[in-house]
């Protein structure tokens, strides 16, 4: 395996812009870079991007926003709002080239909270990507921003101490992470928020063609119901359009449920008992899926979890796992129960009765192994529905 | 692997691991790039017919290690053994050429026929020797 990057490689880069010498001199905290206007030229900007934790645009109007292509897209953005304009002067002169590109993992330093609020419900930002910040003037808000970085960092500096059982490991550890970390992956925690970014990019390319032929021709005007199980803090759910979705999400620890309710007010999230079973009647759903749920338990965990998101999914409906089926170096610590994807394909033919059929393989490789590690495994569930 | 206790893969493991993701994903991708029906979209089918080709190469290269040890010319003197020989070494060429269904049932024989022999050497005179190596140990594991 690579190296996995973490914060430690890394720390934050302050795009100033024109107003690089008031950034300079403002007491930023910790290890950082502030660049001007002249050092993001597209020669430039790959270089000095390399070791970015995260990438702070304090002048929007001057920032090459085409140039992040290839790895650059990975950085982490915390874009810092212009004072002094409208939702809609900002949607119209930044909208494609910075907001449109915001994924989950990007966050917005707002000060006014109305400006915030329009932009949220326009590009379906949750309300944690917000850094709320008090003065919208680059050098105090690159203060504000760089505090609310250093905090965050110290929170996060240890984490998944003690001997691992699925269970008890993922609801305390969810519950934790839930106020701490509100923008990573629970399971790439101690991992960067780049890594964090990556790694989500990868598995939203694998899973978002995926989502739409287990949507197949269904008319919009019917809602099409999604269950995703292990939903932590609901970041899939963004991938979806509330108007036509009925998403909801499950979850062992209850305060990423709270955490996703916040998130997502749209949405429905529910706790998931110990025993795993699935709080919804037979067929009630048009996809269930997870993400890298299923190889941090054991094996009757992931028999029952299998079973119970095959009950509650109706016939012609899919169910999608894209999971790690290739697992080495394993440790007292490791949380990862190895099952290769023969194992699991039988697994899921046996907790299924056989009543699946397969529409879709694919090997997934991520940006820092040497190795191909993750697989989707998608197959659609056969039978008569038995309510109409 | 005990259904709730750790697994403590080893390189050989994760490299087994990965290449049946990928061996897994080649054959869905020829499946329905017009490959043959019986494997075509049923998880079953895919996985079952991925596990028939390991026992069929198990199977010849547990024939190629005795035909090469010390008892080779002994077991070149059994029919059995000769026929396997013949019908696993010197003719797996044509199981390439076969049609889709003559192709599985040639691999479930191949399956037969190492659980047979795996019998065999382990019920006969030097059952202790072979029981005594870990490859052994592994192929019964795998299919007895």
């Amino acid at each position: 395996m690579g190296r996995v990057p973490t914060d430690a490689d890394q720390h934050p880069v302050f795009y100033a812009g024109r107003f690089f010498d008031e950034v300079a001199d403002a007491g930023l905290l910790g290890d950082h870079t502030v660049l001007s206007d002249w050092d993001v030229l597209p020669s430039q900007l790959s270089a000095a991007l390399e070791r970015a934790s995260v990438l702070v645009v304090l002048d929007l109007f001057s920032f090459p926003f085409e140039s992040l292509t290839g790895d650059l897209r990975d950085v982490p953005l915390v874009l810092s709002l212009p004072a002094g304009f409208d939702a809609g002067f900002l949607t119209t002169v930044f909208g494609r080239a910075a907001f449109a590109r915001l994924g989950f993992f990007d966050r917005v330093a707002a000060a006014d909270a109305g400006v915030w609020g329009k932009l949220r419900r326009r590009y379906g930002w949750t309300e944690r990507q917000r850094i709320e910040i008090e003065d919208d003037r680059p050098e105090n808000a690159a203060a504000e921003i760089s505090a609310a970085l250093e905090a965050e960092s110290a929170l996060l500096a240890s984490f998944g101490e003690g001997d691992y059982e699925a269970n008890r490991y993922w609801s305390e550890r969810g519950d934790a992470l839930a106020g701490d970390a509100p923008d990573r992956a629970i399971c790439s925690v101690n991992h960067s928020l780049r890594f964090n970014k990556a790694i989500h990019r990868i598995q939203a390319a694998v899973l978002r063609p995926q989502f739409a032929a287990a949507r197949g021709t269904q008319p919009e005007d019917v809602p099409f119901d999604v269950l995703e199980v292990g939903a932590g803090i609901g970041r899939w759910a963004a991938g979806f359009d509330p108007a036509s979705t009925r998403f909801t999400g499950v979850d062992i620890s209850a305060g990423m449920v709270k955490a996703a309710r916040a998130n997502f007010p749209e949405c429905r999230f529910d706790r998931l008992g110990a025993e795993s079973i699935l709080p919804y009647g037979d067929e009630s759903f048009d996809l269930a899926f997870s993400v890298t749920v299923m190889h941090h338990n054991p094996t009757p965990t992931k028999r029952a979890l299998i079973s119970e998101m095959w009950r509650v999914t109706r016939p012609g409906g899919r169910l999608m796992f894209l999971e790690d089926f290739v697992s080495g170096g394993w440790s007292t610590m490791s949380t990862v129960y190895p099952m290769s994807v023969l194992r699991f394909v039988e697994l899921l033919v046996e907790a299924t009765a056989g009543q699946v059929v397969l529409e879709h393989v694919e090997s997934v490789r991520y940006p820092h192994d040497s190795f191909t590690r993750g697989g989707l495994l998608s197959v659609s569930k056969l039978g008569v529905a038995k309510t109409w | 692997m005990p259904e709730n206790d750790f697994y403590t893969p080893t390189d050989m493991d994760l490299l087994r691991m990965e290449n049946e993701l990928l061996a897994f994903e080649v054959r869905f991708l020829k499946a329905r790039s017009g490959g043959p029906s019986e494997i075509a979209g049923s998880p079953i089918s895919l996985s079952r017919m991925t596990h028939l080709e390991e026992a069929e190469t198990d199977l010849k290269l547990l024939l190629r290690r005795i035909k090469s040890s010390p008892l080779g010319p002994v077991a070149g003197t059994n029919r059995n053994f000769r026929t396997l020989n013949d019908r696993y070494l010197k003719r797996s060429e044509e199981a390439l050429s076969m049609s889709p269904p003559q192709r599985i049932a040639y691999l479930e024989g191949a399956e037969r026929d190492l659980v047979l022999l795996l019998g065999r050497l382990a019920r006969g005179p030097l059952g202790v020797m072979f029981r005594r190596r870990k490859s052994f140990r592994t192929l019964q594991e795998r299919y007895l």
